[in-house]
């Protein structure tokens, strides 16, 4: 009888995770090991797997001076993302920590960047940063082609997506901040500290788990931007903005290279699992609960 | 422990969501190979097999889907027109037109729900898939319907026809056919005194200073970084793009415009352009130079017939558009234009009543007073003749007398200079366009630059060939 219990117990819990497994199973593992499956082969136009090359298509793209490219404007890109829309998000965030007059239409604008579409946002500032028509020259009164010009293409794409990420940020860290005691401010300032170190000493330890979240749903985020270049620059000039993300697209739904794209997804799927890693070996030391 | 528990469910919710990034792209990618090789290729066998078609007292009731790529006004000129064929044909036939996104969308959504069988009955696809449709085995070439129906094609405006016919076979019907034109700001023409309009890029530098400081011009040329220019270059030069008599005769193995000179001799004045300081890089695209234009900063600009309405509408009189034929690159050349836009193929749905449906509704769309209206809303060719008779025909181009350079200088191109067809063609048009920026850049030469695109072009043939070609 005991032992019979003891039994059911074993299967049970396997059962209990079976739907959302089969979820998975469909949409991720399938796909995911099929990548992996595409990835050794060449394809033709329709997609199929046509001639097996094994690890040729990794070879073709580590000694492609594009693939190259790609990485390193991509790693620039997620630096300037993540560190502009953490500070954005934080800023406004303590900004609007108080309570005072008019508070919910900001913090109502400052989440606002969730809730638009990056692609409609992209349309928006692609008319803005326009050399001739645009506000942004004629605010600055410069002359600057700002996405046709090697060196501020990848600037206006990672701000444009800094700002747009910025609006979750804003609301995590808005979270983490009402979850911070008031009574610790109350009896650090009955101590005489200023709000520099209160800020320094409560508030970004106060706020370091969810920061650290925060970092790293950023990371990956920033890792898979892919809308705002399509429409701004579509990966020029000179390949300056052509993100990994973007370079898969190209090749798999625009050369029909498939294996090529793979081969790619494999390679990103690689560094941000490497990242996630790293990120959790340095949590332990950085991050107090 | 509870904080370790938490960490660890971050751990794996942050590697299921990189897992998913990695996945997106790929469902619809083993969607299609999933069961692509049932169907491909038995279906290429049943191409030769004639389809016949239904007699028209025959297909009452019958629903056809139309796919098609045209939003915005475009888009509702097309529903106007499906409305009026669904309310007012004799033959009960009802079109379900569906807009499918651009083209290159529409295209890849047609290769995925042609693995199932589930694509429509006729679908609007762009001049450049023409090589991919035609060898797809989906289709139904034209000529079938044409040559069963026995209907009049010389109706149709030959230099248009000329583009979808290889081997004497009218594979899919001009719809949307645009020629690309050379717009220049008269205001500052005769600022500048000049009374001769340039007819090639030589030209254009020669007059540039004068426009720059007489005539008030920011600057000379808006010229987009265009593949589509990149080709209409070299057909004024009446030289060859692709080998095969340009991937007409026989399947295009190599570029050609390297060994014979086109594309040095383009580059080389483009780039003497940009160093005049006359051509700026203004972006990629068709309609990249349009803004410059149509704010007054450019003097001249290049850019789709299609496109004459748009500008027309943007400069709002702020000074005169003159319209004159898309340059040549030495005043020398010799050539002509080719079209660019989209044709309407009839899918093989082994249905002659669909197919018979399909027909009629095509040849709605291309009737003299379908085109006359679809020319006046649009700016596209009409595609029959004898639209040029018709009452609205002759209002738009005394409205927009600028039109007429348009079709003047498509009348005036010989066939011959049709254009290329090219399996590779969207890829080639990016790496022809990124190559043209390095130049501009400064980053590579001109030489470098030829070399690279058509190695760069002739690798992509050479594995399409291999995988696709058997």
């Amino acid at each position: 009888m005991n032992q019979k219990k003891a039994k059911s117990g074993r299967i049970e819990p396997y059962l209990y995770i079976v739907p959302s497994f089969i979820l998975f199973a469909v949409f991720l593992f399938y796909p995911f090991f099929k990548t992996i499956y595409l990835s050794l082969y060449k394809t033709n136009k329709m997609g199929e797997a046509k001639l097996f090359v094994g690890l040729q298509n990794y070879i073709d793209l580590f000694q492609s001076s594009s693939f190259y490219n790609s990485l390193a404007v991509t790693l620039i890109f997620v630096v300037i993302v993540v560190t502009v829309s953490m500070l954005l998000g934080l800023i406004t965030a303590v900004l609007c920590n108080r309570t005072f007059p008019g508070i919910r239409a900001f913090s109502t604008a400052y989440a606002l960047p969730m809730a638009i579409a990056s692609s409609s946002a992209a349309m928006i500032f692609q008319i803005m940063l326009h050399p001739t028509i645009g506000i942004i020259n004629k605010l600055f009164g410069t002359d600057i082609n700002w996405l046709n010009d090697p060196n501020t293409a990848l600037i206006c794409v990672a701000i444009l997506t800094a700002w747009l990420n910025s609006g979750i940020n804003f609301l995590y860290f808005s979270a983490g901040l009402s979850s911070i005691d008031e009574t610790i401010y109350e009896r650090a300032s009955v101590d005489g500290a200023n709000g520099v170190q209160k800020f320094f000493n409560l508030t970004l330890p106060g706020l370091s788990p969810i920061m650290f979240y925060t970092l790293v749903v950023n990371i990956i985020q920033a890792f898979q931007a892919f809308g705002q270049v399509k429409i701004l620059t579509e990966g020029g000039p000179n390949d300056t903005t052509n993100l990994i993300v973007y370079s898969i697209y190209r090749d798999a739904f625009f050369n029909y290279r498939f294996g090529s794209a793979a081969a790619q997804s494999v390679i990103l799927f690689l560094i941000v699992m490497v990242i996630t890693l790293i990120m959790f070996r340095l949590e332990k030391r950085g991050v107090k609960y | 422990m509870r904080k370790k528990l938490i960490s660890l469910t971050m751990a794996a919710s942050m590697l299921i969501m990189a897992l998913a990034g990695c996945g997106n792209g790929t469902q619809s990618i083993s969607q299609q190979t999933g069961n692509a090789g049932s169907s491909s290729e038995e279906e290429s066998d049943s191409e030769s097999n004639t389809i016949e078609m239904a007699d028209a007292s025959e297909v009452s009731g019958t629903t056809i889907s139309f796919w098609h790529s045209m939003g915005g006004v475009n888009g509702e000129a097309i529903n106007t027109l499906v409305e009026k064929f669904n309310s007012e044909n004799e033959y009960g036939i009802t079109v379900d037109a569906q807009y499918q996104g651009e083209y290159d969308d529409a295209i890849n959504k047609l290769k995925s729900a042609q693995i199932g069988n589930m694509g429509a009955d006729l679908v609007q696809i762009y001049e450049i898939g023409t090589r991919f449709m035609m060898e797809s085995g989906w289709i139904v070439p034209m000529q079938e319907c044409v040559d069963q129906d026995e209907y009049d094609v010389s109706q149709i405006e030959p230099n248009l026809a000329a583009y979808y016919t290889i081997d004497n076979t009218l594979y899919s019907m001009p719809f949307n056919s645009s020629t690309p034109l050379m717009y220049y700001n008269k205001d500052m023409f005769e600022k500048a005194g000049i009374t001769e309009i340039p007819d090639s890029l030589e030209e254009i530098a020669e007059i540039g200073q004068d426009l720059l400081d007489k005539g008030g011009a920011g600057e000379v040329i808006s010229l987009g970084v265009y593949g589509w220019f990149f080709e209409q270059f070299i057909g004024k030069q009446g030289l060859n793009y692709a080998n095969n008599g340009n991937g007409r005769d026989d399947l295009a193995t190599a570029v050609e415009f390297d060994t014979n000179g086109a594309a040095k001799n383009l580059l080389e004045q483009w780039k003497n352009l940009s160093d005049l300081g006359f051509a700026p890089n203004v972006g990629r695209g068709g309609d990249a130079g349009l803004a410059d234009f149509s704010s007054g900063k450019s003097a001249i600009t290049l850019g789709s017939t299609a496109s004459l309405k748009q500008i027309l509408q943007d400069v709002n009189g702020k000074f005169e558009v003159g319209t004159a034929y898309f340059p040549k690159v030495k005043e020398s050349d010799e050539g002509g234009v080719s079209i660019g836009g989209a044709s309407l193929w009839a899918l093989n749905n082994n249905d002659p009543k669909k197919l018979r449906a399909t027909w009629e509704f095509v040849k709605f769309l291309i009737s003299p007073e379908s085109q006359a209206y679809w020319n006046a809303e649009t700016g596209y060719f009409p595609v029959t003749v004898e639209a040029h008779e018709e009452e609205v025909f002759k209002q738009n181009i005394e409205q927009y007398p600028q039109f007429q350079t348009a079709i003047d200088q498509l009348h005036d191109s010989s066939p011959e200079y049709v254009g290329a067809l090219l399996s590779v063609f969207p890829e080639a048009r990016a790496t022809v366009e990124s190559e043209i920026e390095n130049m501009l850049n400064g980053k590579k030469s001109v030489d470098e630059a030829v070399t690279d695109m058509a190695q760069s072009i002739n690798k992509s043939i050479e594995e399409y060939n291999l995988l696709n070609m058997e």
